[in-house]
């Protein structure tokens, strides 16, 4: 049943991703701003755990995720450490991702140079 | 503004293209066709300045001359500065004179040249064109690996360079007049939709051609644009009827046949200043040798914004520039 909802989560997400493609002016770049600050957005009130949830790594493999990674670092850090802790906690759950797209494209650009 | 030529030919043409355009429906009319878009460059922009170099070599192959009974090279691509054509100018070594109005430069390289022509200033002149889908790609939009989906509306930017041998010697075809365009911006701002933005410079200057000249539209067997693209083509079609009260029959868009648009993956068309060339220097010249064709008007469409000013939110202005081309039975 997971697989299922998983598979209906991203599908809606994509599906809206191609209907603002379509009937907007905005780019690419644009919507995966968007799906990012959406995903922060529904974090804070909780709404985007009870998704995870639902359909699991359905919800986990989007970019929106990432945007709800960055709210719940921001949050956890906070309630430890006060109001500080929004800014110092929250790069905490992303940190592995981004740092593993530094660390391996750089090394991979020592080895490899971009061609079509 | 329309010049009318007495002794203006177009003797021979010469055109190097890309793959995309090698696989199209008019692949058996272009000399030289590549396989990959570098060319054994190892760049873009060299290897679209190469294509020029060929282009023009072939051409000269072709008509028996060599660089120096050539008296001005007039030539133009996308590139920033002109760099394609400046590079290119460099191997070939004759008077230069670069050119620029985006996809309608071809047009307007001739009829800098022919205007030279008819006042005997020169005796020959060698008019280039090119564009290059990457390197334009890359430059107006993102690389091709930022892979980002596109509008239906969207044209794709022909591989290619195209010259043409332009004398007072009475062979090939005729250059019998020229209308210089007069920049239209129709407040469009999206660089993803070309035919809307260039549709209303080709009306104008369709119009204003035939006003100076007195003609009616019937008088031409083919109006060719260059680069509207399949829903810019109906733009114009429908803009000059309700702005200018002209019916459209006799009409092709170049940017339309230079591929198949239902089997390629070219959204709605070809763009850029090698399509127009392409087209009409190999397939419609041939039309016309056969007879098929015997008054063509070219009016080639520009879109003259850079990616500063898009960015900046600015509208795109387009222009258009037309050339009468005729076949007389004793000129082949």
């Amino acid at each position: 049943m997971i697989y299922l909802n998983a598979f209906i989560f991203t599908g809606i997400i994509c599906v809206i991703g191609q209907l603002i493609l379509d009937n907007t002016k905005l780019t690419p770049g644009h919507i995966t701003t968007i799906f990012v600050v959406v995903g922060s957005f529904l974090d804070i009130f909780n709404i985007y755990d009870k998704f995870i949830l639902w359909a699991g790594g359905g919800a986990m493999v989007p970019i929106t995720s990432f945007g709800h990674l960055l709210i719940h670092g921001a949050i956890d850090t906070a309630n430890d450490m006060g109001i500080m802790g929004l800014m110092t906690g929250m790069f905490n759950l992303t940190a592995s991702g981004i740092t593993s797209a530094i660390v391996f494209s750089f090394i991979l650009s020592l080895i490899f140079s971009p061609k079509d | 503004m329309t010049f009318k030529y007495n002794n203006v030919y177009i003797n021979d043409t010469a055109t190097v293209t890309g793959p995309y355009e090698a696989n199209g429906p008019l692949s058996k009319y272009f000399d030289k066709s590549y396989h990959n878009l570098y060319f054994g460059e190892k760049t873009w922009e060299l290897a679209e300045s190469k294509m020029i170099s060929e282009s023009v070599d072939l051409l000269l192959d072709k008509v028996g001359k060599t660089r120096f009974d050539v008296d001005v090279h007039i030539s133009g691509d996308l590139l920033n500065q002109l760099v394609a054509s400046n590079y290119a100018a460099t191997n070939l070594g004759m008077p230069y004179i670069g050119v620029y109005a985006a996809c309608a430069t071809s047009v307007l390289g001739l009829i800098v040249g022919s205007n030279m022509i008819e006042a005997k200033q020169a005796k020959s002149i060698i008019a280039s064109t090119s564009s290059h889908n990457s390197a334009a790609e890359k430059q107006f939009r993102y690389p091709v690996e930022y892979g980002g989906p596109k509008p239906k509306t969207t044209t794709f930017t022909s591989t290619g360079a195209a010259s043409a041998f332009v004398t007072s010697n009475k062979r090939g075809i005729r250059i019998e007049s020229s209308t210089l365009g007069t920049v239209v911006d129709m407040g469009v701002k999206d660089v993803y939709h070309m035919g809307a933005v260039m549709a209303p410079a080709a009306a104008k200057t369709i119009y204003d051609h035939l006003r100076d000249t007195k003609r009616e539209i019937g008088y031409y067997d083919l109006i060719l644009t260059g680069d509207l693209g399949v829903y810019g083509k109906n733009i114009l079609k429908e803009y000059l009827l309700t702005e200018y009260n002209m019916v459209l029959d006799n009409y092709e868009d170049a940017g339309s046949i230079l591929f198949d648009v239902e089997k390629q993956p070219v959204y709605a068309g070809a763009s850029g200043p090698a399509c127009a060339p392409l087209v009409t220097y190999g397939y419609i010249f041939s039309r016309m040798y056969k007879k098929e064709l015997k008054r063509v008007l070219l009016v080639a469409t520009g879109a003259l914004m850079s990616p500063t000013m898009v960015n900046e939110k600015q509208t795109i202005p387009a222009v258009a520039h037309a050339i009468s081309l005729e076949v007389v039975e004793w000129y082949i």
